[in-house]
């Protein structure tokens, strides 16, 4: 009995007859993972120390779109990558029913590995894409746990290139063996899919944040124009539970902390105090991003009323009373930039209240959860 | 073994290491066991359910039709079908923020295999059209 499961076990990576579960597919495949998770791991780490910088980081506040264009390859990038992984997985799927299982005890580590570096794969990619579509089906918090599955997911891609790079060396870069012509036809026509696979996915999508080909987003999760004021919003003044606080004829914006004079200022004190107007990129986590004319007083002009001295740190709170993001630091970089605003329009149309009236922050280069809505305090630290 | 390679052990190690770390440590954001079903779900969801239903569906097409642009074809809108399935599924939609998936994604969906099935019939075309000039 256990000789017939051993022969059966042993015949079964040999009944998958096609030619392109092949080490030189694998190879080509394999190479243009390590290219997108690399992308992908840096444009997360760069988006996590944005919204998380320690102490002695300033991000500079230009280029004024570098978060858009980071954060938009990352997640249109990350939605590239779906096919190229569905691809490498089918091409080595052989490879799960080697037997004997494992050969040795280095390499039953090497393949617990690739079940990590699969499994981190599948679970990066997955919730990713779950995630820009709002469907939270999970019990954790998504930025928290792909955060740290990123690392997992990175360091077992490290080992495995490690382990295999010979491989790859000889099949991509070695000299071309004498191939049948009908095995590089369907490699090629292989790949060519795979990459129209991915392509189509992005021109598909990348109008969500790349407005010219707006027109072309048929599946993607935003339309830049869709919205109050034809401007996507995150959350709702309904969902952040200040429906009526900003209503409030008593709403005051006060400027406290380490000032030399505290303020505390009336809408229409604000509305007569000079205005600028600016022309603006609000830049989502999730990818999306879309441009708009703003119009209100400058950061670094109510910082100087209140006689804030320039290193100063400030907490820019909301109106909300709790959430992840009802207040946001805007560290020197980026308030003494002359395009932050504390911005009372749209378009020269009052904000809407999902935009964030009263006053919202909008500033450059600076990720959207971070533009706080519904501003009602300022604090110098 | 040379420096480089376990060099690459070290970083890869140290970063899976983190990894880990990181989500036991922050168990009250990441929970361990929701984290769990997700990661192991999702291997066996692919590797039990979907790859054995492609390899059947390769199976099937190969027996249907020699390499052609109508495989490639059923490749591409299998994919992008799956990639779209969130949002025609609509889960992620509230009332109170009709911004969040505002098209019609079910349609658009069927918009964009209308285009792929209509590039794959004019070049199953063009190449029959070349194939018969050669043979005359
Ligand atoms: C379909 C693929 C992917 C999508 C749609 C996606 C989406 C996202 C989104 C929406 C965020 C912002 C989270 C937030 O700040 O609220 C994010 C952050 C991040 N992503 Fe991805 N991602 C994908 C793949 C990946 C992959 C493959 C990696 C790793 C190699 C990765 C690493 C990161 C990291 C490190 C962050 C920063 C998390 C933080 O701010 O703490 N992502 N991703």
């Amino acid at each position: 009995m256990k000789e017939r499961v051993e022969t059966l076990m042993r015949s079964v990576p040999g009944r998958f007859t096609s030619g392109l579960h092949s080490e030189r597919v694998a190879a080509r495949l394999g190479l243009w993972l390590g290219v997108s998770f690399t992308v992908a791991f840096v444009t997360g780490l760069f988006s996590h120390f944005m919204q998380h910088p320690p102490g002695w980081l300033s991000w500079p506040s230009r280029p004024v779109g570098l978060y858009r264009v980071t954060q938009g390859l990352h997640v249109i990038g990350g939605l590239a990558t779906i096919p190229l992984l569905f691809a490498k997985l089918w091409t080595v799927y052989p490879k799960l029913w080697q037997w004997p299982p494992f050969r040795s005890l280095s390499h039953a580590v090497e393949r617990a590995l690739v079940l990590v570096l699969v499994g981190a794969s599948l679970f990066q990619l997955t919730t990713g894409l779950l995630n820009i579509s709002y469907a939270y089906l999970w019990p954790f918090s998504f930025p928290v746990a792909h955060y740290w599955t990123a690392y997992l997911l990175y360091g077992a891609l490290v080992i495995h290139v490690v382990n295999e790079w010979a491989k790859v060396r000889r099949n991509l870069w070695a000299r071309e063996e004498v191939e049948p012509r009908e095995a590089v036809t369907a490699r090629r026509r292989f790949l060519g899919t795979v990459a129209a696979a991915s392509g189509l996915t992005v021109l598909f999508t990348v109008g969500e944040t790349y407005a010219p080909l707006s027109g072309l987003a048929l599946l993607a999760p935003r339309d830049p124009h869709a919205g109050p004021q034809g401007l996507p919003v995150n959350k709702s003044a309904a969902a952040a539970g200040v429906t009526a606080a900003i209503r409030d004829p008593g709403y005051r914006l006060t400027v406290t902390g380490a000032v030399r004079t505290p303020l505390s200022l009336a809408y229409d004190d604000l509305l007569r105090l000079p205005q600028h107007t600016v022309r603006l990129p609000i830049a989502c986590v999730e990818g999306w991003s879309a441009e708009a004319e703003w119009s209100g007083i400058r950061l670094r002009d109510l910082a100087a009323l209140a006689g804030v001295a320039p290193g100063s740190v400030l907490t820019v709170e909301s109106l909300e009373r709790g959430g992840g993001y009802r207040s946001s630091e805007v560290r020197p970089p980026h308030w003494n930039d002359p395009l932050t605003l504390l911005a009372l329009r749209i378009d020269g149309a009052p904000l809407a209240p999902d935009h964030g009236f009263p006053v919202r922050l909008i500033a450059p280069n600076r990720p959207g959860v971070l533009q706080t809505k519904w501003v009602s305090k300022v604090v110098a630290g | 073994m040379n420096v480089g390679r376990w060099l690459g052990y070290g970083l890869g190690g140290g970063l899976v290491v983190a990894g880990i770390a990181g989500l036991v440590v922050n168990a009250h954001q990441t929970d361990p066991l929701g984290w769990a079903l997700w990661f192991g779900g999702l291997i066996a969801a692919h590797d039990g359910v979907l790859v054995p239903l492609v390899l059947l569906a390769g199976v099937a097409v190969g027996r249907l039709t020699k390499p052609s642009p109508v495989r490639a074809a059923l490749t591409v809108a299998a994919v992008l079908s799956l990639v779209a399935l969130p949002m025609v599924a609509g889960i992620g939609r509230r009332a109170d923020n009709p911004s969040l998936l505002p098209l019609d994604y079910g349609r658009n969906l069927l918009v964009v295999l209308g285009l792929i099935a209509l590039v794959t019939a004019l070049t199953t075309i063009a190449l029959r059209l070349r194939g018969n000039r050669r043979r005359e």
